[in-house]
């Protein structure tokens, strides 16, 4: 159907043009809109409205009747639930006590970035400092949860599972990603076998990942015991302990998505211009002199993005808790998506909506504010 | 082992079912039944096997889907109620099907019932014809397998170590106590006193229910142990239950560190390899025991038809105290017994919005399941996960001797199922609208929190109470005392 | 000890160097390729081999069997060898069916009874349908925000939106038919068009929507699967095939408009030109012109879709029942059995699960060595 095979009038005479030709025309003249719409259709209908839908259910209680849904309008009620009734424990953790440390902690926390806010205040526009007081608001909300869980010696629930896996996960993930770039763009053979190698895991589906791991953690039959036995921990049950099994599942989570830092920071090392390195070495700096100086400038804007993408993904992480663990001994494990669904299982849609909205809310507001001070400035500075 | 048994079901079936239905030879040519069950050869195996003998006999497709156990009835009550019909058949607890039917979405069977002359109806236990069966006195499930909870011992090591099967639970902490640690099927290994399985998401809230129910229920089965059925209270947050919980994580004590991870296939595994002295099961054990890889506890797993207490719990004061003639009219021997019904038993309900042929091609098959010839093989073989339910199945152990159990121990496994069905204080499992959102969900995870150790046993509770009673206002205070007085027969 | 890790001419590494370098990467290619030999090896096992704790190498530790695969294709009755033929006739003509229904009234094929074939060819099918439409809206989207000035104006934007969801709420809550309430929302859309003109003159850029577009990666699926669930059912399409297809286009989106519109800028402008100085339209230019230059880019997003597709499990889990069950729900379904999970028959399962994405990766690397997907990532 080329149509610059036929003989045809450029599109911009429009004197004497046939009727199919002035069809054609605005079609082309409006192509854009045709090109963009059906994107931009599918995206409001399957993901816009029904994410303002879902406020509706988040602030009801919905139930199944004879002939469908029923809605009952409780307000609040399904996160007061969450954060102060009888899900605080599983969502918030164990706020108190809290522990001498775990104020000091707090308060220094708090400090600076109330005192980044004041200064920031002096340089940014009205809408900037919307955003940055949202972020801060934020930023004291997580620390303070933080200092009177964690650090104060209770359990945490899980919000803080959820960031466990993001922040830890991610910088874990994040450091063995780049160092194994690092190894494989030296002047190496195999260098293609490695690569394909170590893509691997990243497209395996979750599900079998998680089967995986459960088998070869499995103390009595897995592949590993007569090295667990040898080290002396036969009998230790990582199932059973909330932070082993965090940390099992974590380990689950970087053995499939370390590939995808691995890759990208690969191919930003790679195109680091050569020369720059040789005439480093010509001059005798050493290695770690050079890639102090001259490398990691030049990788840092990918390396901000590519760890904002990883942690977008790892906000949403469902698959392998479920399957590794179940949600963990007790909830010790479950993100926060594993209990929207666990929720959902159980016919109690208002909650669930309420769990799931109130992780929109962290992972907008967290990634948005790495976005915009992390990514961004470091974007900036390269100048790219 | 199991295709040797199956084929030998199969062709039994296939000589029975040649004579067993001629009047439905091809009557639903082209019709397909689509079920929904639990995973695993259990329970979802002989339907598909005898949903294809059904096949040839009449025609009709059976397709069996399995998903998550957990996933069963909310998978069932959206499809049903959205008007999705992608499913034609639940099988699932008893006790669930009294929400579908408030909701108007069960089929009636018993114009079904009669015109079919196969079914014997007479011959279902009259628990489960009456409680089980029917809703609002109309059938509407149809059972598959019968379900209590039971405590079996490993007669061997009890007797090797000078003790009697424990008659409380106390009793059974302190026998756990004393076997645990030896090694019961001779491989060199320490085993286990007591194997139960808590893991969430699974089967954990109904063993709990066992442990409770001797305590808090004392005035036969119309007063349930879950609600104050004039208020629809929850009684859970008391002594009572608390000293339920208490006994349970207790067993923990002596049984496999991982109890916590196990499910029903993980502790079957186990005490099938003989590392178990007590468990705390369903049915199932009973015949389990005779299967090829269980030959280290072949005949040696007897049954108790209840674990009682000696303490009860005085509902007006919150308080325990001990049995007496006021406060345990059904106490035998100062033990107060109530042998939990848990789950109800497997039971099969057809979509109401289903079409007429499909409707009776589904009646159909699970008559077919239901009657005494599929059902009488069916409930033999342990694999199958159906337990006995028919009187005829109950009466005599002919039928279990002939399928291969010792005498011994069917005369104890008989004794023990038709002990805990005659019992005047039996404890049912919940049949009300919300019901497996109270047990499966609320009382699951506050259970497993507890067993983890993350919250303490006064917490449970209150969450339990709290959680309790925000299903009973979502569903209507006064609707589920209605349904609640409907279930214990009031 | 720096010494020995000292370069000892430009562009090579010192020997000491390069052996911790092989160590390191030989390591982690050990983790990275253990589970999945494990895996495998795991599905020739049988019960004894894997409770009796762990054998490592096959014909040496424990003797390999076929047994957990036959059991997962063929024990259950209808999972017969004649099944694979049925199988492979019932995708070809139930996509065929699916894809004329519109015009003509054909039905489905009845679904393969036998599970595992079932959620294969479920797989199957889905994640094929949705590359093809997600890649197929995605790069038309990302070429037009590439190279056309589309401005569109705010309040053409809003009449849109409002219309959008009037025709959603009408067809949820009111239960008007689709197709009616459809083509009512755009006969007024035009007509306010016409009558709107001139008022409204702000406009959003390209870079606000490709931002809003690649943002929305950032929606976690769980937000928005409940209301879905609800619009499906209210329209009768849940545990159809077509509601998973349109719903993972959707989720996967964002990605193929990314990565597509990197492709579109970096190419070179003067073909395209040239082109429309001929008198070509948009379209022609799009179709003949600039996706035969992407094609390594095209191949390679597609590829990633697919694997996005064929691995996706919360979606399936909230809108698949009977009919529609794939690969990963099936698996997950099988999570208990009677006698505890029988590892060897899982990882029968899983190595069918996980093979055809295995497959698909190695040909993604190809790609990716020649520094297609880079762009995306510097941009």
């Amino acid at each position: 159907m080329s149509s610059y095979t036929k003989s045809r009038q450029p599109a911009n005479i429009s004197a004497g043009v046939t009727q199919r030709n002035r069809l054609g025309e605005w079609v082309d003249r409006h192509s854009g809109t045709f090109f963009i719409a059906p994107c931009a259709t599918l995206i409001l209908i399957f993901a816009i409205f029904p994410t303002v839908y879902s406020i509706f259910f988040a602030v009801s209680r919905v139930r199944f009747t004879g002939d469908g849904l029923k809605f009952r309008y409780v307000g609040l009620r399904n996160f007061k639930k969450l954060f102060f009734g009888s899900s605080e424990v599983q969502f918030l953790g164990r706020t108190d006590p809290v522990s001498i440390f775990g104020y000091a902690i707090f308060i220094i926390i708090a400090v600076a970035v109330l005192v980044w806010l004041w200064r920031s205040g002096k340089y940014t526009t009205w809408v900037g400092m919307i955003g940055r007081t949202i972020s801060a608001a934020m930023a004291i909300f997580l620390s303070w949860l933080l200092c009177a869980s964690l650090l104060s010696g209770n359990a945490i629930g899980t919000l803080y599972t959820t960031l466990f896996y993001v922040i830890i996960g991610c910088t874990i993930q994040f450091v063995i990603g780049t160092g194994l770039a690092f190894l494989c763009s030296q002047p190496i053979y195999g260098k293609n076998f490695f690569r394909v190698v170590f893509f691997i895991p990243l497209m395996i589906t979750p599900l079998g990942v998680g089967y995986a791991m459960r088998m070869l953690a499995d103390v009595t039959k897995g592949p590993f015991e007569p090295l667990l036995a040898f080290l002396g921990l036969s009998d230790w049950i990582w199932s059973t302990d909330a932070w082993s099994a965090r940390f099992v599942m974590m380990v689950g989570d970087s053995w499939q998505w370390i590939p995808f830092i691995f890759i990208c920071m690969l191919a930003a090392l790679e195109n680091i211009p050569g020369d720059h390195v040789e005439a480093a070495q010509v001059d005798g700096a050493s290695s770690p002199q050079i890639f102090r100086e001259i490398i990691w400038p030049q990788v840092l804007p990918v390396a901000a993005t590519v760890l904002l993408i990883r942690m977008i993904e790892a906000f949403k992480i469902v698959d392998l808790p479920n399957i590794m663990t179940g949600g963990g001994p007790g909830t010790a494990t479950e993100s926060m998506t594993l209990q929207s669904m666990f929720v959902w299982r159980a016919n109690d849609m208002g909650s669930s909506a309420a769990i799931a909205y109130t992780l929109l809310i962290l992972t907008v507001v967290v990634c948005a504010s790495f976005f915009n001070y992390v990514v961004l400035g470091q974007v900036k500075r390269a100048g790219a | 082992m199991v295709l040797k048994k199956l084929s030998v079901l199969t062709l039994s079936v296939a000589a029975i079912g040649a004579t067993a239905i001629p009047a439905f030879a091809q009557d639903f040519k082209g019709v397909t039944v689509d079920v929904l069950t639990r995973p695993g050869y259990v329970i979802a195996g002989p339907l598909a096997e005898r949903g294809k003998d059904f096949e040839e006999m009449t025609g009709a497709k059976i397709v069996v889907t399995e998903v998550p156990f957990a996933e069963i009835f909310p998978k069932i009550q959206a499809d049903w109620s959205t008007g999705t019909n992608s499913i034609d058949v639940g099988v699932f607890a008893a006790g669930w099907g009294v929400e579908l039917d408030a909701a108007g979405l069960l089929e009636d069977l018993d114009p079904y019932i009669a015109a079919d002359p196969k079914i014997d109806l007479d011959d279902i236990a009259p628990y489960f014809r009456e409680f089980g069966q029917k809703v609002g006195g109309k059938t509407k499930l149809l059972m598959v397998d019968g379900d209590f909870q039971m405590v079996y011992y490993r007669t061997d090591v009890l007797s090797n170590n000078g003790l009697t099967p424990p008659k409380t639970w106390e009793d059974y902490l302190d026998v756990a106590s004393k076997i645990h640690g030896q090694d019961m099927n001779g491989d060199g290994e320490a085993d286990y006193g007591s194997c139960i399985f808590k893991k969430r998401n699974a089967q954990s809230y109904f063993a709990i229910q066992t442990f409770a129910a001797p305590i808090v229920q004392t005035q036969g089965t119309a007063q349930g142990f879950h609600f104050d059925n004039a208020t629809m209270k929850p009684i859970v947050n008391n002594e009572g239950w608390k000293k339920a919980f208490e006994l349970y994580k207790a067993t923990g004590e002596f049984g496999p560190p991982e109890e916590l991870n196990m499910d029903i296939g993980d502790t079957r595994a186990l005490f099938k390899a003989g590392r178990c002295g007590l468990i705390v099961e369903w049915g199932d054990p009973g015949t389990l025991q005779l299967d090829d890889d269980a030959t280290a506890i072949r005949g040696k797993m007897f049954a108790i038809s209840a674990v009682g207490s000696k303490e009860v719990l005085d509902r007006a004061t919150g308080e325990l105290v001990p049995v007496s003639a006021a406060s345990a009219p059904y106490a035998v021997d100062g033990i107060n017994y109530a042998p939990f019904a848990a789950f109800g038993g497997w039971a099969g309900a057809v979509n109401k919005k289903a079409d007429a042929k499909t409707k009776a091609a589904a009646y159909a098959f699970l008559s077919y399941m239901n009657q005494p010839a599929q059902s009488g093989i069916d409930v033999t073989i342990g694999a199958t996960g159906y337990n006995p339910y028919r009187v005829s199945q109950l009466a005599s152990t002919d039928l279990w001797v002939k399928a291969g159990m010792p005498q011994a121990l069917a005369d104890n496994y008989l004794g023990a199922i038709n002990g805990a069905i005659s019992n005047l204080n039996m404890a049912s499992d919940m049949k009300i609208p919300g019901a497996q959102k109270y047990t499966s969900v609320v009382l699951d995870t506050e259970l497993a929190r507890y067993l983890a150790g993350e919250i303490t046993v006064d917490e449970a509770l209150a969450n339990i109470e709290e959680g309790w009673e925000e299903v009973t206002e979502d569903f209507g205070r006064d609707e589920q005392i209605a349904a609640q007085g409907l279930a214990l027969g009031n | 000890m720096q010494q020995i890790f000292e370069s000892p001419a430009i562009g090579k590494m010192s020997p000491m160097a390069k052996i911790l370098a092989y160590t390191l990467l030989g390591v982690w290619s050990f983790f990275v390729l253990f589970p999945i030999y494990w895996v495998v090896i795991t599905s020739f096992k049988d019960a004894t081999a894997v409770n009796q704790g762990p054998f490592y190498i096959p014909f040496i530790d424990f003797q390999p069997t076929l047994e957990a695969w036959r059991v997962q294709f063929t024990e259950d009755p209808y999972c017969t060898v004649s099944a694979i033929g049925r199988q492979l006739w019932l995708l070809v003509y139930n996509s065929a069916v699916f894809v004329v229904s519109p015009v003509v009234g054909l039905n489905p094929m009845e679904p393969q009874i036998c599970k595992v074939y079932l959620a294969f060819t479920n797989s199957f099918v889905i994640s094929i349908f949705s590359t093809g439409l997600c890649v197929l809206v995605g790069s038309m989207a990302a070429y037009a925000l590439a190279r056309m000035n589309y401005a569109p104006r705010f309040g053409n934007i809003m009449v849109f939106v409002l219309l959008l969801i009037g025709v959603i709420v009408a067809t949820t809550y009111l239960g008007v038919p689709w197709w009616a309430s459809s083509s009512a929302g755009l006969a007024i859309f035009f007509f306010l068009l016409r009558a709107l003109r001139g008022y409204f003159k702000m406009s959003l850029r390209n870079n606000d929507i490709l931002f809003w577009i690649i943002s929305q990666r950032i929606l976690p699926p769980i937000v928005v699967v409940i209301p879905i669930y609800v619009m499906f059912q209210a329209v009768g399409m849940l545990d159809t095939h077509l509601a998973i297809i349109l719903l993972y286009s959707v989720a996967n989106m964002p990605i193929v408009v990314w990565l597509m519109y990197d492709f579109f800028r970096n190419l070179p402008i003067e073909l395209e030109e040239s082109a429309q100085l001929d008198g070509a339209t948009r379209l022609g230019i799009f179709w003949e012109i600039v996706l035969p230059l992407t094609r390594p880019g095209l191949a390679a997003t597609t590829l990633l879709t697919l694997v996005l597709c064929w691995n996706e499990y919360l979606f399936a889990v909230f809108l698949a029942t009977v009919k529609v069950q794939t690969m990963p729900i099936m698996v997950s379904a099988k999570n208990t059995g009677e006698k505890g999970i029988l590892w060897w028959e899982m990882s029968a399962i899983i190595s069918v699960m996980i093979i055809p994405v295995i497959i698909m990766a190695i040909l993604l690397t190809r790609f990716i060595s020649k520094g297609v997907l880079l762009g995306a990532v510097k941009g």
